[in-house]
């Protein structure tokens, strides 16, 4: 299941992007570095998820670009991006409650247009994920919330993934299965598979992460190694939902 | 007695499994796209004008329901989506709602100057004459029209189930977003949905005319009784569409028999309105939760 292509970094340059006349990306800028996590934090309102939007070509830029293993991808639709090993898991639930978990697996694979590979992909995300494989059968809205969590990234990984973006992956879940859910996200990254999450629980996502985006007002306000990040006072302050002034 | 139950009923059956064809439409529209199309009489009434039309130049049956359904599926599926529900759907469900009730309206009047207001014959694709079964006649048309309607809708519940394509037109009614970050072409497998609506209405048309003969208000109290199909049945459920359909035609055929003819068009409303009452979901919903 380990993807053979090696991951690719993701550089946004200069993003301004919004939604009609509201603007909520600023002239973004940061390198998330290839076969490592990045976890962007911030406030909300800060952009998070509009990070994830602009460089799925949800939501097209008004300037800047999107440049992913060196290629220019800005404002690519989705069937491109899939093209190309980025896959996008976001925020809340994601699946077709009436649709088995097998036929739910399945339409990850949609764009592959080999029924025969979608199927041997299958099996590999079964092999890793053998609660799925058991419940392989029944209606996707039957699996408890963890399960469900783990049905969208296995989904995800049926395209074998150069690049992740995953939005709150934590939200409504265990602590022990976000724990799992973050050990998961840190063994694709140790495969060679670029990770960029978005992530409330701040904490647990920098104990896994390698790198680290605070957003505030659209703009990158500090970016660093995960660890310091972790430690740095003004982090703790955004943490509080105290006033971060920007830098740089 | 008996044999008078079973043959009110069986005709009622095959009544219903045309309100059955007409309602999936419904359901599967608003389904996909939040459609609540009330104009659907009228894309069964119009296409037997179509017909009729091609009919006039001496084409034969066959060709002409053929060409009938191309038209349909250009009109009702691609015009109606692109020209009607596309623009109006992003102002929401009613202005939509009632875009179609204008649409119904415009087209019953425009068949009405073409046409005329007389109602015209139809060729009928199915034979004439009866048989008895354990002493009940049964008219072969009666077989007919069941024998196609649950091939078809066991066709579209096939297709929708048993494809990728059909569990990516469930996949992008149920979540939208969701499908559409797996790359799957939302808008294509809505049109999807309206083409096989046009279908429907145009096969539900070719087995109702040669009966009810086509006539421009013909629409009206079919669409009705399509509508009220799939409510009582459930608006988010295709097989509830179906139980709807054949609750309706057999009920209205005893309601006409037993109790008195000029009754029998209510027996449809008179079953929504219990429903709506006492299961307001519909007998085979879902309940549905709606975030505002």
């Amino acid at each position: 299941m380990a993807p053979e292509t090696s991951g690719a970094a993701v550089r946004l340059d200069g993003i301004v992007a919004g939604y009609g006349q509201i603007t909520i990306l600023n002239g973004l800028s940061f390198t998330a570095p290839a076969a490592k996590i990045t976890t962007l934090i911030g406030a909300n309102g800060a952009g998070k998820s509009t990070v994830f939007k602009t460089i799925f070509g949800i939501v097209r830029p008004r300037a800047g670009s999107v440049t992913i293993g060196g290629e220019a991808v800005t404002g690519f639709p989705a069937r491109e991006l899939l093209a190309r090993g980025i896959v996008y898991v976001p925020q809340g639930r994601n699946l077709f409650p009436t649709l088995s978990v097998r036929h739910n697996l399945e339409l990850g694979g949609i764009t592959l247009g080999s029924r025969a590979l979608i199927a041997q992909r299958m099996e590999a995300v079964f092999a890793r994920f053998p609660r799925i494989a058991e419940r392989a059968e029944q209606q996707a809205s039957a699996l408890s919330g963890g399960e469900q969590k783990q049905l969208e990234i296995g989904r995800a990984l049926l395209l074998e993934p150069k690049v992740v973006l995953i939005d709150e992956p934590s939200i409504g879940l265990a602590p022990k299965v976000v724990a799992d859910v973050f050990a998961l996200l840190r063994g694709l990254a140790d495969t060679g598979v670029t990770t960029l999450m978005v992530e409330q629980n701040v904490r647990s996502a920098l104990a896994v992460s390698d790198h680290a985006v605070a957003l505030e007002g659209g703009r990158v306000a500090i970016e660093g190694p995960a660890g310091e990040m972790l430690a740095n006072p003004r982090i703790k302050s955004l943490f509080l939902g105290g006033h971060m002034e920007q830098t740089g | 007695m008996f044999a008078d139950l079973a043959q009110l009923t069986i005709s009622g059956l095959a009544t219903g499994a045309i309100y059955a064809l007409a309602a999936m439409g419904f359901t599967l529209l608003w389904q996909t796209s939040s459609t609540i199309n009330f104009a659907q009489g009228e894309f069964v009434m119009v296409p037997a004008f179509i017909m009729l039309g091609f009919l006039g130049i001496g084409m034969p049956l066959i060709f002409a329901f053929a060409l009938t359904l191309a038209a349909s599926a250009l009109i009702f599926g691609v015009g109606f989506k692109r020209a009607v529900v596309d623009p109006m759907i992003r102002h929401g469900v009613l202005p939509l709602a009632i875009a179609a009730m204008a649409l119904s309206l415009a087209l019953q009047q425009g068949v009405k100057l073409v046409f005329g207001a007389e109602a015209r014959s139809v060729p009928d694709i199915l034979p004439d004459g009866v048989t008895r079964i354990v002493g009940v006649a049964v008219s072969y048309r009666d077989v007919g029209v069941l024998v196609i309607s649950f091939v078809l809708i066991l066709g579209l519940q096939l297709f929708l189930a048993r494809t990728l394509t059909g569990r990516a037109m469930q996949a992008s009614a149920q979540n939208p977003d969701g499908a559409r970050v797996l790359g799957i072409n939302v808008d294509r497998m809505i049109l999807y949905t309206f083409l096989a609506n046009a279908a429907l209405a145009s096969i539900a048309a070719l087995l109702v005319t040669p009966i009810y003969l086509a006539k421009f208000d013909l629409g009206g109290p079919l669409g009705l009784k399509a509508f009220c199909a799939a409510i009582i049945g459930g608006f988010n459920q295709m097989h509830g569409a179906l139980a709807g359909g054949l609750l309706i035609g057999v009920i209205e055929n005893l309601t006409g028999a037993y109790f008195a003819p000029q009754y029998k068009d209510a027996a449809a409303l008179v079953l929504f309105v219990i429903v709506i009452l006492f299961k307001p979901e519909g007998l085979f919903g879902r309940r549905e939760e709606r975030r505002v």
